[in-house]
């Protein structure tokens, strides 16, 4: 017979359980009275018949149980007693089961909250069709220190035609871009992606309505077309279903809405609106600056068949053919893919896998205060096991019970945490750093429910594993001669709950510790001079585009105009803009060279930045040597450029940078522009407060015109407060432009902390809660410590023994158990903390002060704990202690 | 099938394990009842295994199990409502099989007895 056929028949007999009884009882029923009948006409009295009848047959309820058991239900009608015998002694001590559904849920939340996100980041698929055949192509260059970065366009459709591993290769420009919408109301910006028409294709989605882009929309035809997503679709069009095939104006140009894509296409960013093709001229497609500038990501469909291995050694060959073939551009210039989910997660994937580690961690501590709670109970209850072991009771029955007690009391646990879990993930989709989350995706699913499920039955098993087998390994005999006395397996069972208390401590010291760790890194970030004062500023990102931005005059024109105003303002000391706003990029880079010096002496990867007269007043960067820019530095003056401190430190050393003259270019021709170097200005921290100032040149932006920039604004009061003035200026100057955004310097400064703040947050929390319910835990254990020692110390106090000593005897033992732990964890912090150096600043992975403070704090704490068992105890009566047992 | 002596000693309880085979052997003939079963083993024996009629229902439920027998409610020919056991086409292999092993457990205790 099969397996499955028996499993089958089983499943039948169990679902049928009832149908089956009544079978049999049918069958008996016929047996006896068949064996009567015949008895009968043996010759027997009817009644003499009958119970020779039921003699020859046997002990009716006998077989009726051996059938029972024979269906193989049996576990299953024993499981429903033990759960309804569960839920019953839960219920007999509210209190203990309280306790221990929350700090069960507490675990159990945090983990499904932050496996909620780890789900959603890392484990679920892409949605694109057949994802994992998606890589991600990148450049890298050693020269440069490129690794990963984006790839120069006409590298791109090189690849995309040589490589016949590629079925195909789609880019994006990196970066969003805001475009403003007018002709809809007010004007309004928009994030839009500029893509190769085969975006979509490569990735395998489809338009909710209308059309995706073509391939032939790469290039530049006679209309522009867009394609909206479906956000954009409902917000600003009301889910119009003519939509598709109507013209819209984007940045003053008309484009034609082609298609929607459905809500689920949210690539390569959660934020962005509309899809506008590359729209490129084909002319352009040999010039140099294809090949040099590096501003696409690049994603490829590997072909049916095909390994990655194969796919990317042919992509090698390609990327060494061109670097013969281009050496001016493509010299030491390298290429590699990376499976494009692993790409879109790099950085997300360490944070979450940190959290992911606490909360497990976390969870682990819950278990061991529950453990230590019902192994009180089991001591407790040890008269009940006895009687019950009298009685017959086997012993695997026994610690089976006891297992489905403590699993039905972690599923409680469970489903409590499953709705704290549920909040949770809205707090932490709030508290998150902008775009490390996808907002829409970090939902329940069955992978979330599964793994909740899991953990809570594991937590079950493993804290109810030490009262269970305890429970199961007593004699009866033993327990009841005792008469309920704390004896020899009362100490045994203490040493379990001992061992629990040194391993949450341990835990709750490593938790404490990595928090720590981040905490210390986080103040050294925040005493990192970025360079600029940031307080009493507000900025205002925008964007002069629409018809305007095809003339750079026009655009000169607007900011000065709105620069004008803005200073005519109360309130307002002084008032710049720049193309780049500090602690959020450094700008587009390039190479240079310096006049006069040797061919090979060119610089790689400067910033660059236009910025306007008074932006150094304006942000107080001092100026180090020469000047600052002024009106006279305008379109048709001398070109001139400021260099940052770095920059002079490293290339100008010994010498003086001012006078001396560059070109942005590696070998500069008749066609580069020579810029006189004016002055130096101090180091500004260009993408965050942890990253090391780059060199950069300021350029006027007189000379080089930016549409894209932010005006900073000096006042001597609260800078929030001059906002509504500065939106009315701008839609005075341009009712058509709308802002990107409106912040104090303070908030921009604080918004590139965001993913330090809230990792050190997030695990701040987590380790709080765990320290907590360590303290808990070793409370629990010296006040059944010192209840247990009662008779003890009443004796010792009845001699004569001081009241200090008989605490200090409780404190010692408890501190004894707490250094226990605490060395467990400081042993396990050294090892673990060296994978947190990624995130950590200025801070070593063991650094001195946080390994001193963190093990310091925990044990004050834990000794406190200690310390009210310790007290009650010495304060008891001794003759009453001792009348009492 | 060779008849047993008849005996005067009280009639033997049938021997563990053996009870499965004696169904089977007995279900070869027709499809039958509990009650049945249990006359037709006591028959054949000669009254010398007497089948302890409670244990044959649990017996009948571990071969139904198996797959070797099949119930169903049937109407007896006096119009009462049994449930009928009969053979399937595995649990006739199995008698094979079965009674294969028993001869031989059989011939070797038979053989022992008489050497020693």
């Amino acid at each position: 017979m099969s397996v499955v056929q028996g499993l089958a028949r089983r499943l039948q007999l169990v679902f049928g359980g009832r149908a089956a009884d009544r079978d049999l009882d049918d069958e008996i029923r016929l047996h006896l009275e068949l064996e009567t009948e015949k008895n009968i006409r043996a010759g027997m009295s009817a009644e003499e018949a009958w119970r020779q009848a039921r003699i020859a047959f046997g002990g009716v309820d006998t077989t009726r149980e051996a059938h029972r058991d024979g269906r193989g239900t049996r576990w299953l009608e024993d499981l429903a007693s033990d759960v309804r015998f569960a839920l019953r002694v839960l219920r007999r001590s509210p209190a203990l089961t309280l306790a221990a559904v929350i700090t069960l849920a507490l675990g159990v939340g945090a983990n499904t909250a932050i496996f909620s996100a780890v789900n959603a980041v890392i484990l679920r698929p892409l949605p694109f069709s057949q994802p994992d055949r998606l890589v991600m192509l990148w450049e890298s260059n050693p020269e440069f220190h490129w690794d990963q970065q984006d790839v120069a366009p006409a590298n791109m459709l090189d690849w995309r035609e040589q490589v016949h591993a590629f079925t195909d290769v789609a880019a994006y420009v990196d970066g969003e871009e805001s475009v403003t919408l007018t002709g809809q109301g007010a004007p309004r910006l928009f994030t839009v992606v500029t893509v190769t028409g085969n975006f979509f294709s490569v990735l395998g989605v489809h338009p909710e309505m209308g059309r995706a882009l073509r391939d032939a929309d790469t290039w530049k035809t006679r209309t522009r077309v867009v394609v909206i997503s479906d956000r954009m679709w409902r917000e600003q069009f009301g889910a119009d279903p003519d939509l598709v095939g109507h013209t819209i104006t984007l940045n003053g140009k008309r484009a034609q809405v082609v298609g929607i894509m459905p809500a689920s296409v949210r690539f390569p960013s959660e934020n962005v609106d509309a899809w506008i093709p590359l729209w490129l001229d084909p002319a352009s497609r040999a010039d140099v600056s294809f090949r040099r500038a590096h501003w696409m990501r690049a994603i490829a469909r590997i072909a049916p068949g095909v390994s990655l291995e194969r796919a990317n050694s042919q992509l090698q060959t390609t990327v060494r053919r061109l670097q013969l073939q281009y050496p001016e551009t493509n010299r030491g210039m390298g290429a590699g893919m990376t499976p494009l989910h692993d790409f879109l997660v790099r950085d997300s994937r360490r944070p979450l896998e940190t959290l992911l580690a606490a909360v497990t961690l976390l969870l682990l501590i819950a278990c061991a205060n529950v453990g230590n709670l019902l192994l009180v109970r089991a001591a407790g209850r040890e008269r009940e096991t006895a009687m019950r072991l009298a009685l017959g009771a086997g012993r695997t029955r026994l610690i089976r019970q006891a297992l489905t007690e403590s699993v039905t009391l972690s599923l409680i646990g469970g489903a409590v945490g499953l709705a704290i879990g549920w909040w949770g993930t809205r707090v932490l989709i709030a508290l998150q750093p902008p775009g490390m989350l996808p907002a829409g995706d970090v939902r329940m699913d069955w992978a979330v429910l599964g793994y909740v499920v899991a953990i809570t039955t594991l937590s079950g098993i493993l804290f109810g594993i030490a009262p269970a087998v305890w429970s199961g390994r007593r004699t009866p005999a033993e327990v009841l001669k005792e008469g309920g006395r704390c004896g020899s397996d009362v100490r045994r069972m203490q040493r379990w709950g001992h061992a629990l208390v040194i391993g949450e401590v341990a835990i709750a010291l490593l938790l404490m510790t990595g928090a720590g760790l981040l905490v210390r890194s986080f103040q050294e970030l925040t005493q990192v001079n970025p360079g600029f004062d940031a307080r009493g500023v507000l900025t205002v990102q925008m964007s002069a585009s629409g018809p305007r931005d095809d003339s750079f005059d026009n655009v000169r024109m607007f900011y000065d105009e709105l620069l004008r105003r803005v200073r005519a303002l109360p309130g307002v000391t002084n008032a710049a803009a720049t193309s780049e706003l500090p602690l959020t990029s450094w700008g587009w880079t390039s190479q240079f060279s310096v006049a006069g010096r040797a061919p090979d002496q060119y610089g790689n990867e400067v910033a660059h930045r236009e910025v306007t007269p008074g932006y150094f007043r304006t942000m107080r960067v001092p100026v180090i040597r020469g000047r600052e820019f002024t009106e006279q530095d305008g379109a048709k003056a001398p070109p001139v450029v400021l260099i940052n401190q770095t920059l002079a430190r490293q290339f100008f050393a010994g010498q003086d940078p001012v006078g001396q003259r560059v070109a942005f270019d590696k070998s500069p021709d008749s066609a580069s522009v020579w810029r006189t170097i004016v002055g130096v200005v101090g180091d500004e921290r260009q993408t965050s407060l942890g990253t090391e100032t780059k060199i950069q040149f300021m350029t006027p932006f007189a000379q080089e015109v930016r549409t894209e920039m932010a005006l900073v604004i000096r006042t001597p009061g609260n800078p929030s407060t001059l906002a509504p003035a500065v939106r009315r200026i701008v839609s005075a100057v341009d009712p058509g432009l709308a802002i990107a955004s409106v912040r104090t310097m303070a908030d921009v400064r604080s918004a590139s902390l965001a993913r330090q703040r809230f990792l050190m947050t997030m695990l701040l929390v987590f380790a709080a809660v765990g320290v907590v319910l360590a303290v808990v835990g070793v409370y629990g254990v010296m006040a059944q410590y010192a209840r247990g020692r009662s008779r003890e110390m009443g004796i010792r106090l009845a001699l004569g023994a001081q009241r200090e000593q008989v605490r200090w005897m409780v404190v010692r033992r408890g501190m004894w158990l707490v250094g226990a732990g605490l060395a467990a964890g400081i042993v396990a912090a050294l090892a673990a903390t060296r994978f947190m150096q990624v995130f950590l600043f200025d801070v070593a992975p063991v650094d001195p002060v946080t390994f001193v403070a963190v093990p310091l704090l925990l044990l004050l704490t834990a000794v406190a704990a200690t310390w009210l068992p310790a007290r009650r105890a010495s304060r008891a009566d001794p003759a009453a202690t001792l009348r009492e047992e | 099938m060779p008849e047993p002596p008849a005996s005067s000693a009280p009639p033997a309880d049938v021997l563990r394990g053996t009870l499965d085979l004696l169904v089977l052997k007995t279900l070869t003939l027709e499809p039958m009842h509990g009650w049945g079963i249990s006359q037709r083993i006591q028959q054949f024996s000669r009254g010398v295994l007497d089948v302890n009629q409670g244990s044959l229902y649990p017996a009948l439920q571990r071969l139904e199990l198996k797959g070797w027998i099949a119930a169903e409610w049937r109407t007896t020919e006096n119009n009462r409502r049994a449930r009928y056991y009969r053979l399937t086409a595995q649990g006739r292999r199995a008698l094979g099989t079965e009674t294969e092993s028993w001869r031989r457990y059989v011939s070797a205790v038979e053989w022992i007895l008489s050497t020693t």
